[in-house]
């Protein structure tokens, strides 16, 4: 039967720094909650603005899959492995870090905040070659339907970053209900309300609230708001 | 205090691990860059988190975990994920919590 836990908006931590304003849907930081240590290979889930012309400066990583999506705005990127890129609205960042980089994360704008996503998995594999990929996200493939944009397999139309995760996200008018099969044994999916409402299997989710699902085979979801935007990550529930 | 052994065979990285243990008012670091180190270090102290930082393989982790059975068996072992300061407050914390689970 399946098994549910939904992590409330107002429940996540939460941390304000003149630089940062960073919601925290895990333990991360100096946010520690025992209860909130992850949701399987899901490690981090942060809703994090920054101010205007800030950012994270030069820092490490490694044995983590770092998935940054920007809701507004643009990150300048830069890393120790040859990649200084912008990274917009619109796009999403990842960061195989593996055996270990160095990345700043700057907010290009010297007047407006920008708000994004940053979502660690735990990796398959230790001490790999860090990777660094940049892909967009076309809102004509996202609206009113799932785009798929981290699948195992590598045909260039997504990117990988371990073999049994599948991430997608999608924007959809009020309507009705869309199946989400999950596509693997032994996987939860944990879905995430970018902007707007949905109902998940009967229970109604606001913005920036988060569903995990898991011994389950599939989740049904349905817009109750025009704009709503839905991010769906399905990990392995085993580490 | 508590007392961390934090091994990790990427030199930068450790620099970084050490300098955030250091700054913790509630840790006391100790850092080991190779496994003959850590091993010599794990005979002749007292901890009770080991981290296993970058570099360190599964194998080696199969060992430390092994020989501190035999020298250390109330330390707990924990894997230290992300490199930086992200998860090192959870991950130390989530270690003490729930020590000894060999």
């Amino acid at each position: 039967m399946a098994q549910y836990i939904l992590h409330k908006a107002e429940s996540r931590g939460h941390d304000h720094l003149e630089w940062l304003d960073s919601r925290k849907t895990f333990s991360f930081g100096d946010y520690y909650n025992p209860k909130r240590m992850g949701f399987g290979a899901l490690r981090v889930l942060n809703d994090d603005v920054l101010a205007a012309g800030k950012g994270f400066g030069a820092h490490p990583h490694d044995n983590m899959e770092i998935i940054s999506i920007p809701l507004e705005g643009s990150l300048q990127h830069e890393d120790n492995v040859g990649n200084k890129e912008m990274v917009t609205a619109g796009q999403v960042q990842v960061m195989s870090t593996g055996s270990g980089l160095f990345h700043s994360e700057y907010n290009y704008s010297p007047s407006l905040p920008a708000r994004f996503l940053q979502i660690w998995v735990y990796p398959e594999a230790l001490n790999t070659d860090p990777q660094y990929t940049r892909m967009e996200l076309p809102s004509a493939l996202r609206k009113d339907q799932l785009y798929e944009f981290i699948r195992p397999g590598n045909d260039g139309s997504a990117t990988t970053i371990r073999k049994d995760t599948w991430f997608s996200i999608g924007t959809f008018g009020k309507g009705p209900s869309i199946p989400y099969p999950i596509h693997q044994n032994g996987n939860g999916v944990y879905a995430f309300v970018i902007n707007g409402s949905f109902e998940i299997d009967g229970r109604e989710l606001h913005a920036r609230d988060g569903l995990g699902v898991w011994e389950a085979e599939a989740i049904t979801f349905r817009s109750l708001s025009d704009g709503a935007e839905l991010l769906l990550m399905e990990v392995p529930m085993n580490i | 205090m508590i007392q961390i052994l934090a091994v990790g065979y990427n030199a930068p990285i450790m620099e970084v691990v050490n300098r955030l243990i250091r700054n913790h008012g509630n840790w006391n670091g100790t850092i080991a860059q190779t496994k003959q180190e850590a091993l010599a270090r794990l005979s002749a102290g007292t901890y009770d988190v080991v981290l296993l930082c970058a570099g360190v393989t599964n194998e080696d982790e199969a060992d430390f975990r092994q020989f501190m059975e035999a020298v250390l068996p109330d330390a707990k072992l924990v894997r230290h994920f992300g490199g930086g300061s992200g998860l090192l407050e959870s991950e130390i914390r989530n270690a003490v919590d729930n020590k000894r689970t060999f």
